[in-house]
C-alpha cells in the first residue's frame, strides 16, 4: 500500500535552482563561449613531458546549472566512463572534419581502492525511468509542475514522479528529494524490484576445468592451482553462503567429482565417451561451497597428487567445456579453465599451427584469428545461458591464445597467459598464484546486460571488449569482470540542437550476494559547433584507448600493417586538421608540428602503440604473445593501458632520499623518465614497468655497493640476470627499491602481479632486447625514434594538406 | 546292471546300456543312445595323478585308458578309437601286467590328471551390481557382497561394476579417492571403445608404461587398476560397497528406473576381454529389475507398459525381445570365447529379462538365481553356496572348461544339451543327425562344477545286416579340460564301453535306464520347445512314447487291458505324463523369466534332481503310518496328514485341515500331545535335510489346506478329482483340483489305445 501523497507536496518542491526554461536559454547563450581554450604547443625539438600522462582529462564545461543538484559528483568520473571528446560536436560534419575519434571508454566495475568512495545504492526500489526512452532519472533531468513531473534529459518527455519518490519506507516519513542519490550522483546503483528479474538471482557459480594431462602435472600447474583455490576458498565471493563450486579435470577423459556434503572424500567419475558428452550423475557435481566445504578441501588437498603418475598426453578441452556447460548452464556462472596443453581431441582440437616463416608477413593475421569456430560458437551458447569463461593458459609450448581467447572474449571473461609456466621456478608459481587468487577473490557481477543510451541524434556504432552483442546495442555479459573496460564508438546521426547531451550506461546485473541491481553511469557533455573547442576538449588518454581497440580490430580483420598504417594516418589527419584549421600556418609547409596542449602526448602514445608487442612490425614475436597483448589492449581500462603502452621508467641509483620511503600518500615514487636510452648511464640502475612486467636494468659499471645493497652480490659480474624475486635486504636502498616495486604491483587496478627481471647491460641479448623494446623514444631496427616519428608526421602533414 | 554304481564311478547314466548294433536298430529303439554325464562328479577315491596323459597320435589324440590293448613286452598300446599302435613313452619302460599305471586299471575308467601347467592368474570375480534398488534391497545386496569377499580365496582377483542409469567401472587400484569410469546407459559401445575408455588401450596409454623385456606388463598394469587381489583391495572395496548409493537419477512415479543392464554387461565383458581373456573368471550380475534403456532393454520405462508375457511372445507382440536376445547372445558368445562365466542373480518380484539374458548364463556355464528380493534367504544362501569349498579349501568350481567326446568308429556324437557352446570341432566322431548343440565333437563350457551334468547324444553308423563280431562294443571317451580353482589345469578322462547287440536282442530292452531316458528326452523336449511351438513338442513327446511302447510293451491289439510294460519301462510313461504338464513345457502359468530359469536348472542337474523336477516327490506324515511317499495325486490330500512336497524349486509343507486346526489351537505346546509336536517337527526336519545341499535354494513354503499358498501343491498334483471328473475317480477325502488337464489315469488309458 502506498503512503498518501502529502497535501503540501506541490508547494514544497520548488527547485533550489533557477527554473528549467531559464536554464535552457542560459545554456544556449553559453554555447561555445564557456568552452575550453586551445593552448598550442610545439612538438618537434621538445622531449615529451611524461609526467603529464597522469594529468586529468580536459574539464567538462557544462553550462551552469545543467545538473539538478549542485553535487560535485553529478557528472561521471572518468575512471568509470570517459569520452574521447569532452565536448560533443553538434553535427556529424564537424566531427568528421575534425578527424577526432568519438567514443566512450566505460569501466562500470572498476575496483575500489582504499579511499575511493563506494557507489551509492538506492535500495527503496523506487526507480524512475522515462516512459518513452527508458532513461533512468539522473542529475540532469528537470522537474516541473511543482515537482510532480520530471522531464527526461534525453528525449524531453515529461514523466510522473513516482508517488513514493519522497517517502522513506523505513522511517515512514517524508524525505528530502534533493538528497536522493540518483539526483546527486552520476554513478549510482538501484536495487531492482522483481520486474527486472526473469528468475530469482543466480548464486555465484565457479566451475573449474583443469587440464591434468602430463604437461600440466609436470609444470606444477595443477598443484599450484589446487593449492591456490584451497587457500582462496574463504575469499571467493560467498556472502550469503549460496556460492556453488564444481570441478572437472580433463586429459583424454573427463573426470567429474562428486562432492556430496555428507562425504569426507570426493568421488571421481571418469567419462571417456567424448563423442556425446554427458553428466555422470544428476547431483553433487556442482555443490554449495559452504555445505560441501570439507569435501571440497579434501579434493583440493589431493588434487596435486591425484595424477602424479600420469603418462597421458592429450587433452579434450572442447568436451570438458561442453560438459561444464551442461553442468552449470541451468544456473549460469563461471567456468574457470586452467589449461596447460593444446587441446587435441575434437570437438575443438587445435594444432600447433604457428609458423615462424609467417611472422612479420601479411600471413601473420591468420594466426591471430581463431583456428576453430567451435570456441566462438560455444561462447555464444554460454552467453545465452549466462555462463562466463575465463582462460588461464599455462602452456609450456604454443597455446593458441588466439583461438582459446574466444571463449572469454564473447562471455565477459578474461584470458590470462603464463608462457612457459613452471611452478618449479618460485617466481612463476608466485605470479600465477597471486593473480589467480586475486581473480578468485574479485567480486563479480552476474547475468548482466549493458546498454548505453544517449541523447537524440547520437548513436552507438561499434563496440569493443569482451561481451556478446545482442539486439544491436545490448551487450550481454554473463559476468562483469572487475576493472574491465568496454569501448564504444559513437556517431552523430542528426544535428544536435541541445546545449548538452547525455550518455547513460545501465548495467542490469546480479550481485554476488544475490541482489538484482542496476548500475547507472550518467555522463553529460556540452555540445559545440567549434572545432577549436573540440580539440581543446579532446582526451588523449581516451583517444589512445579507443585507437588501441580499433587497431586490434583492424589487425584481426585485415592485417597488422593496415592497422599500423591506419594509426599513422589518423595521427597525420588529426595533426593536419589542427594545422590547417587551428594554426596560422594553415596549408603552408612549416618546420614545426603543432598540437594543442591536451593532445601533446598523443603522438608519443601512438608511437607506443606502434611499437607495442601487440602491433609492432617484427618477425620475432610469437603469435601467442601478440594475441595475449591484444586481449589486454581491448579489455584494460585506460589506467592500466597507458603504462602498458608507455611504460614507467625510473632511475634507481640516484633517486632522491625520500623516494621509496613512506610519505603522506603512501610510498613516494620516483619521477618518471623519458623512455630513451640516453637516460641509461653505465653506472646506473633503472626500473621499467608496464603493469605486466618489471625490469631492473643494471649498467655494466654499476657500483659494487649497489650490487651488494640491491642483490646481495659483490659485483656486477656476479649478478644473475633473468626472472628473479628481489631479495629483501637489511639496508635502506634495498628496502626503498622493494617498496617501489611493492607499490608498483599494487597501485593499479586488476589482478596482475608483474614478474621482475634483472637485465644486465651486456647480458643475455634477448632479455636486453626485450627490455629495450620498451624504450620507445629510441629507434629500433624497424620503427623510428620519437624525433623521427615527429619528423615523419610533420612531413606527411605538410604534404597532405598542401 | 546297477545304473547308480556306474554313475558313482563314471558320472554317466546311459539311456541304453547295450547298444543296438546298426543304425536301423538304433532308430527303432526310439530313445537315442545318449547319456547324462557329470564330468566333475566328486570321487574321493580318485588318485591324484601328477603326470601328463599319454595320448594317441594325431589326429586321434585319445588318451590311454583301461580299454586299450597293451603289449607290455613291445611297450606298445593300441588305441581302440583309431586302432593305431603307439609306443609307450620312455618313462613307462617298467610297465608290466602287474605294474600298470592307474589309467590302465579297470577301476579307473574315470581318472583325473593334474597337468604341469598352472594358471598364472588366480580366479577372477567381477561383480556387476544394479543400484536401481529399494534401500533395503540394496543394503541386503551390499551386505551379501561384503560377506562374499571373505569367502573368496585371498589371491582371487576381484572387480566391481555398478549400474543404473549409467554404468560405472570402479578403479580399485586408485588410492586417492573412490574413482570410477562412467558409461552412458543408452549407447552400444564396441569392445574397442570400452577398452580405450577404460584406458586399457588406445592413444591415451603411453607406451612408456611398458618396460623393455617385460611383455604383457603393460596389460596387467592397466588391468590391475580394476581387478585386484581380494587381500589387497578388501578394505577399499568394502568401503565402496558400503557407501554405494541408490542410482541418483530421478524416477517419476509412473516410470521404471532407467536401468542399463545391457551396457553394464557389455562393459564387463569388454573389460574382461581386454585384460584376462582365456583366464578363468566369473562375471556375476546382480539385477533388481528389467533393463529399460540402451542395448539389451527388455521393457520401456513407462510403468503402464507391462513386460512381455508368454502370451505376448506367442502373439509376437514383443517390441524389444528379439533385439535384446540377439544382443545378449552376441555378448554370451564373446564371453564364452574368452572363457568367462556369467552368473545372474535376480532379486525382483517382477521379471528382470532372464528370458532375453539366459544365453549369457547358459552359454558360459554360469548360475542363474531367481529371487523376489536380495533380502530373501533364497538369494543370500544361494549366493553363499556359490563359494562352497571342497575338503582342500578350494572353491568347488572349475573354469574355462571344454569337453571333448571321442567315439569308436561305429558311433558318432549327435550333439550336447547343457550349458555349453560348440567348440566347432569337426572330428570324425561328428554325426550327421543333429541333437542339441550339434556339428561338433567338442564344447566349451567355461564354468563347471561337480554337479554340472550334460546330456550327450549318439548315433550308430554301422549298416544293418553286417555280422556282429562277438564281444564287439562301442567306446566313448569324454575329455574334460578345465582350470581348477586352485589354479591347476586338470584333465578328467572318462572312457566307457558298452556292448553292441542285435536289434531284437532282449539285452537291449533290459539295459534300458528309464530314469536316465526320461531326463534325456526331457532335455530334448525342452531344447525343441526353445525353438518350436509348445503343442508340436508335446505331440512329438507323445509320438515318441507311443513308439517306445509299441516297440517294448506286451499287448494284444485292440485290448487295452492287455497292456504290460516291463519293470524297467513301467514308470517311464508316468515321467512323460508329468513332463508334459511340467513348467518346462506348460509355460503359461509362469513368466518367461521363470521358464528360462526352470529350463536352465533342468539342463544342469543330474538324473535324480531332474526327476524331482519332472515328477515332484510327495511324502505323507500321519499318526497312523510312518512317513511314506505317496502318490502325487489329489487323493493324497487328507485332513489328518502333513504332506511334504519337493519339486526341487519348492519345498512345501502342507498341513491338512485337521492338523492345521490342532496346530492353531496350540496342542503341540501342551503336555500330553508330544506326539503331535513330533509329527509337526518331522517334515520340517526332513525338509532341512533336503535344503542342505540343494542349489539354488528352493522356495520354502509352509501352508495349510485351503490356505492361499496351498495352490503351489495343488498345481503339482495329478487331478484325479477335478471338477470335471467329479467323484468318479476320487475318494471322499480327496480334494477337487480345478484344472482342465487330463489326469494320469486318462492319459494312460489313451496311451494304451
Ligand atoms: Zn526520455
Ligand atoms: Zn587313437
Amino acid at each position: 500500500m502506498a503512503p498518501p501523497v502529502p497535501a503540501q507536496y506541490n508547494q514544497q518542491y520548488t527547485q533550489p535552482q533557477q527554473s528549467s526554461i531559464a536554464a535552457l536559454t542560459n545554456q544556449f547563450s553559453n554555447m561555445g563561449v564557456g568552452g575550453a581554450h586551445l593552448i598550442p604547443v610545439h612538438l618537434i625539438g621538445m622531449p615529451p613531458n611524461v609526467k603529464d600522462l597522469d594529468d586529468s582529462p580536459p574539464k567538462i564545461n557544462l553550462p551552469p546549472n545543467t545538473s539538478v543538484t549542485p553535487s560535485d559528483k553529478a557528472n561521471c568520473d572518468p575512471s568509470y566512463k570517459r569520452s574521447t571528446l569532452n565536448a560533443i560536436p553538434a553535427t556529424s560534419s564537424l566531427l568528421s572534419k575534425s578527424r577526432l575519434p568519438l567514443g566512450l571508454i566505460i569501466t562500470p566495475y572498476r575496483s575500489l581502492k582504499e579511499g575511493d568512495e563506494p557507489v551509492p545504492v538506492i535500495s527503496d526500489t523506487i526507480i524512475a525511468r522515462c516512459r518513452r526512452c527508458r532513461t533512468y532519472i539522473n542529475p540532469f533531468v528537470t522537474f516541473a509542475e511543482g515537482g510532480q513531473k520530471w522531464k527526461c534529459n534525453m528525449c524531453f518527455l515529461s514523466n510522473d514522479v513516482p508517488s513514493q519518490f519522497d517517502w522513506d519506507i523505513q522511517t515512514n516519513q517524508q524525505t528530502d528529494r534533493w538528497k536522493r542519490a540518483e539526483l546527486n550522483h552520476a554513478v549510482v546503483e538501484f536495487v531492482a524490484p522483481t520486474e527486472y528479474m526473469v528468475r530469482p538471482p543466480q548464486p555465484p557459480v565457479y566451475l573449474f576445468v583443469i587440464d591434468v594431462s602430463y604437461p600440466a602435472i609436470q609444470s606444477g600447474a595443477v598443484a599450484t592451482a589446487a593449492r591456490t583455490i584451497l587457500e582462496s576458498l574463504d575469499r571467493i565471493p560467498n556472502e550469503e553462503n549460496r556460492t556453488k563450486i564444481g570441478f572437472i579435470t580433463v586429459d583424454t577423459s573427463l573426470h567429474f567429482y562428486s562432492l556430496n556434503s555428507n562425504a569426507s572424500v570426493p568421488q571421481m567419475l571418469v567419462v571417456s565417451d567424448l563423442e556425446d558428452v554427458f553428466l555422470p550423475q544428476p547431483d553433487d557435481l556442482l555443490v554449495n561451497l559452504t555445505e560441501s566445504r570439507a569435501v571440497v578441501e579434501s579434493l583440493l588437498r589431493s588434487l596435486g597428487d591425484m595424477f602424479k603418475d600420469t603418462q597421458i598426453v592429450g587433452n579434450a578441452l572442447g568436451s570438458a567445456l561442453l560438459a561444464g556447460f551442461k553442468l552449470i548452464s541451468p544456473i549460469g556462472g563461471k567456468i574457470v579453465v586452467l589449461q596447460s596443453s593444446l587441446p587435441n581431441i575434437n570437438p575443438g582440437a587445435l594444432k600447433a599451427r604457428e609458423d615462424p616463416k609467417a611472422l612479420g608477413t601479411p600471413k601473420e593475421s591468420a594466426l591471430l584469428q581463431s583456428a576453430d569456430p567451435f570456441y566462438k560458437k560455444f561462447a555464444v551458447d554460454c552467453s545465452r545461458s549466462q555462463v562466463c569463461v575465463d582462460m588461464f593458459l599455462l602452456g609450456s609450448q604454443y597455446s593458441d591464445v588466439a583461438t582459446l581467447g574466444c571463449c572469454p572474449r564473447y562471455t565477459g571473461g578474461q584470458t590470462y597467459f603464463y608462457p612457459a609456466f613452471n611452478a618449479g621456478r618460485s617466481e612463476d608459481a608466485l605470479k600465477f598464484a597471486h593473480e589467480f587468487a586475486e581473480f578468485l577473490a574479485s567480486p563479480i557481477a552476474l547475468e548482466a546486460v549493458m546498454r548505453v543510451r544517449a541523447s537524440k541524434g547520437i548513436r552507438m556504432t561499434a563496440f569493443h571488449g569482451n561481451f556478446f552483442v545482442r539486439q544491436t546495442d545490448l551487450l550481454a555479459l554473463p559476468n562483469v569482470s572487475r576493472d574491465h573496460s568496454y569501448t564504444i564508438e559513437v556517431g552523430i546521426e542528426e544535428n544536435i540542437t541541445t546545449p548538452t547531451v547525455c550518455f547513460q550506461t545501465a548495467v542490469l546485473h546480479t550481485t554476488c550476494f544475490g541482489e538484482r541491481r542496476i548500475r547507472v553511469l550518467t555522463l553529460a557533455l556540452p555540445v559545440t559547433n567549434s572545432i577549436s573547442e573540440l580539440f581543446a576538449s579532446a582526451d588523449q588518454i581516451a583517444i589512445t584507448t579507443l585507437l588501441a581497440n580499433k587497431a586490434v580490430e583492424r589487425s584481426l580483420s585485415s592485417k597488422l600493417e593496415d592497422a599500423r598504417d591506419a594509426l599513422t594516418n589518423k595521427m597525420i589527419d588529426i595533426l593536419g586538421v589542427y594545422k590547417s584549421a587551428l594554426t596560422s600556418s594553415q596549408s603552408g609547409a612549416s618546420p614545426q608540428l603543432q598540437i594543442c596542449d591536451n593532445l601533446k602526448l598523443l603522438p608519443l602514445l601512438s608511437l607506443g602503440l606502434l611499437k607495442h608487442v601487440g602491433l609492432r612490425a617484427s618477425s620475432q614475436i610469437p603469435t601467442d604473445l601478440r594475441s595475449y597483448a591484444m586481449c589486454l589492449l581491448t579489455t584494460m581500462p585506460s589506467q592500466l593501458l597507458i603504462p602498458y603502452l608507455h611504460p614507467r621508467f625510473y632511475s634507481l641509483h640516484n633517486m632522491p632520499q625520500e623516494v621509496g620511503t613512506y610519505g603522506s600518500e603512501g610510498t613516494i615514487m620516483p619521477e618518471p623518465l623519458n623512455l630513451s636510452s640516453e637516460k641509461l648511464e653505465r653506472h646506473g640502475a633503472y626500473l621499467l614497468e608496464d603493469g605486466q612486467n618489471i625490469f631492473i636494468w643494471i649498467g655494466r659499471q654499476v657500483s659494487p655497493q649497489l650490487c651488494m645493497d640491491l642483490l646481495d652480490v659483490r659485483s656486477y659480474e656476479e649478478i644473475r640476470a633473468g626472472k628473479v624475486s628481489l631479495p629483501q635486504l637489511d639496508n635502506a636502498f634495498s628496502q626503498r627499491v622493494n617498496a617501489i616495486i611493492g607499490k608498483t604491483r599494487e597501485m593499479r587496478r586488476g589482478v596482475y602481479y608483474p614478474h621482475l627481471y634483472i637485465v644486465k647491460e651486456d647480458g643475455d641479448p634477448s632479455l636486453r632486447l626485450w627490455f629495450l623494446s620498451h624504450i620507445i623514444e629510441d629507434r629500433t631496427d624497424t620503427v623510428m625514434s620519437y624525433p623521427q616519428w615527429l619528423a615523419h608526421l610533420k612531413d606527411k602533414v605538410n604534404i597532405s594538406f598542401l | 546292471m546297477n545304473f547308480e554304481e556306474i554313475e558313482e564311478q563314471d558320472g554317466t547314466r546311459f539311456s541304453w546300456n547295450v547298444f543296438p548294433a546298426s543304425r536301423l536298430d538304433a532308430t527303432r529303439t526310439v530313445v537315442p543312445i545318449s547319456c547324462l554325464y557329470t564330468p566333475l562328479r566328486e570321487r574321493e577315491d580318485l588318485p591324484p595323478i601328477y603326470y601328463e596323459p599319454v595320448t594317441c597320435k594325431a589326429p586321434c589324440r585319445a588318451i590311454l585308458n583301461p580299454y586299450c590293448q597293451i603289449d607290455v613286452r613291445g611297450k606298445l598300446w593300441i588305441c581302440p578309437f583309431c586302432l593305431q599302435r603307439n609306443a609307450f613313452p620312455p618313462h613307462y619302460k617298467d610297465i608290466s601286467n602287474t605294474n600298470l599305471p592307474a589309467e590302465l586299471l579297470p577301476k579307473f575308467t574315470t581318472i583325473e590328471y593334474t597337468l604341469a601347467r598352472a594358471s598364472q592368474v588366480p580366479p577372477i570375480f567381477l561383480f556387476v551390481v544394479d543400484t536401481c534398488l529399494e534401500d533395503d534391497d540394496l543394503k541386503a545386496l551390499k551386505d551379501s557382497l561384503v560377506v562374499s569377499l571373505s569367502l573368496l580365496p585371498p589371491k582371487a582377483l576381484v572387480g566391481l561394476i555398478t549400474f543404473g542409469t549409467m554404468t560405472q567401472v570402479h578403479e580399485l587400484g586408485y588410492s586417492e579417492c573412490p574413482k570410477s569410469y562412467v558409461f552412458r546407459g543408452t549407447k552400444e559401445y564396441s569392445s574397442k571403445q570400452i577398452q580405450e575408455m577404460l584406458g586399457l588401450s588406445g592413444p591415451g596409454v603411453r607406451p612408456a608404461m611398458q618396460r623393455p623385456g617385460q611383455p604383457g606388463v603393460s596389460q596387467n598394469l592397466s588391468a590391475s587398476r580394476f581387478l585386484l587381489p581380494v587381500e589387497q583391495c578388501d578394505f577399499q572395496l568394502t568401503s565402496i560397497l558400503e557407501q554405494l548409493q541408490r542410482d541418483p537419477w530421478p524416477v517419476a512415479n509412473d516410470k521404471r528406473p532407467q536401468r542399463c543392464t545391457g551396457v553394464a554387461m557389455s562393459v564387463a565383458i569388454g573389460l574382461m576381454e581386454a585384460t584376462y581373456s582365456g583366464t578363468g573368471a566369473r562375471i556375476m550380475l546382480f539385477c533388481g529389475g528389467a533393463a529399460t534403456e540402451g542395448p539389451g532393454m527388455v521393457v520401456g520405462n513407462e510403468l503402464k507398459e507391462p513386460i512381455r508375457s508368454h502370451h505376448d511372445i506367442e502373439k509376437d507382440n514383443i517390441k524389444y525381445y528379439k533385439r535384446a536376445t540377439k544382443f545378449y547372445e552376441a555378448l554370451a558368445k564373446r564371453s564364452s570365447t574368452n572363457g568367462h562365466i556369467i552368473d545372474i542373480f535376480a532379486g525382483c518380484l517382477d521379471q528382470v529379462g532372464m528370458l532375453e539374458m539366459k544365453s549369457l548364463v547358459n552359454s558360459t556355464g554360469g548360475f542363474m538365481i531367481l529371487s523376489d528380493s536380495f533380502t530373501t534367504a533364497i538369494f543370500k544362501q544361494s549366493f553363499q553356496r556359490v563359494f562352497n569349498k571342497d575338503s582342500q579349501g578350494n572353491l568347488q568350481m572349475g573354469f574355462n572348461a571344454t569337453l571333448d567326446v571321442q567315439t569308436t568308429r561305429e558311433m558318432r556324437v549327435c550333439g550336447l544339451i547343457g550349458h555349453a557352446i560348440s567348440a566347432n570341432k569337426k572330428s570324425a566322431s561328428v554325426a550327421e543327425t543333429e541333437i542339441g548343440i550339434a556339428n561338433t565333437s567338442a564344447w566349451k563350457m567355461c564354468g563347471i562344477s561337480p554337479k554340472t551334468t550334460v546330456a550327450v547324444y549318439f548315433e550308430v553308423v554301422s549298416q544293418h545286416g553286417q555280422p556282429l563280431q562277438p564281444g564287439s562294443r562301442g567306446l566313448i571317451q569324454f575329455l574334460t579340460h578345465y582350470q581348477h580353482s586352485s589354479g591347476q589345469f586338470r584333465l578328467r578322462v572318462t572312457t566307457v564301453a558298452r556292448n553292441f547287440a542285435e536289434g531284437n536282442s532282449p539285452q537291449i530292452a533290459q539295459s534300458f535306464d528309464q530314469e536316465a531316458a526320461a531326463v534325456l528326452m526331457a532335455r530334448i523336449a525342452v531344447f525343441k520347445a526353445e525353438i518350436d511351438d509348445g503343442p508340436d513338442v508335446l505331440r512329438w513327446l507323445d509320438r515318441m512314447l507311443i513308439r517306445l511302447c509299441q516297440k517294448f510293451a506286451d499287448y494284444v491289439k485292440d485290448d487295452p487291458s492287455s497292456f504290460r510294460l516291463a519293470t524297467n519301462f513301467s514308470i517311464y510313461p508316468q515321467f512323460m505324463f508329468h513332463l508334459r504338464r511340467s513348467q518346462f513345457l506348460q509355460v503359461f502359468n509362469n513368466s518367461p523369466d521363470e521358464t528360462a530359469f526352470y529350463r536352465h536348472v533342468l539342463n544342469h542337474e543330474d538324473v535324480n534332481n531332474s526327476l524331482i523336477m519332472i515328477q515332484p516327490t510327495l511324502m505323507s506324515y500321519g499318526f497312523v503310518q510312518p512317513p511314506q511317499p505317496v502318490l502325487l495325486d489329489s487323493i493324497s490330500i487328507k485332513p489328518d496328514v502333513i504332506l511334504l512336497l519337493d519339486t526341487f524349486f519348492h519345498i512345501l509343507i502342507f498341513h491338512g485341515e485337521t492338523i492345521a486346526q490342532w496346530r492353531k489351537a496350540g496342542y503341540q505346546d501342551q503336555e500330553g500331545y508330544e506326539n503331535f509336536k513330533e509329527l509337526l517337527e518331522a517334515p520340517k526336519a526332513d525338509s532341512e535335510e533336503l535344503l542342505a545341499d540343494r542349489f539354488p535354494i528352493p522356495r520354502y513354503i509352509v501352508c495349510d489346506q485351503h490356505g492361499s499358498q496351498a495352490r503351489f501343491l495343488l498345481s503339482k498334483l495329478n487331478p484325479s478329482t477335478t471338477h470335471v471328473s467329479g467323484s468318479m475317480y476320487g475318494t471322499p477325502q480327496g480334494q477337487a483340483i480345478f484344472t482342465d488337464d487330463v489326469s494320469l489315469q486318462v492319459f494312460m488309458e489313451h496311451l494304451k489305445k
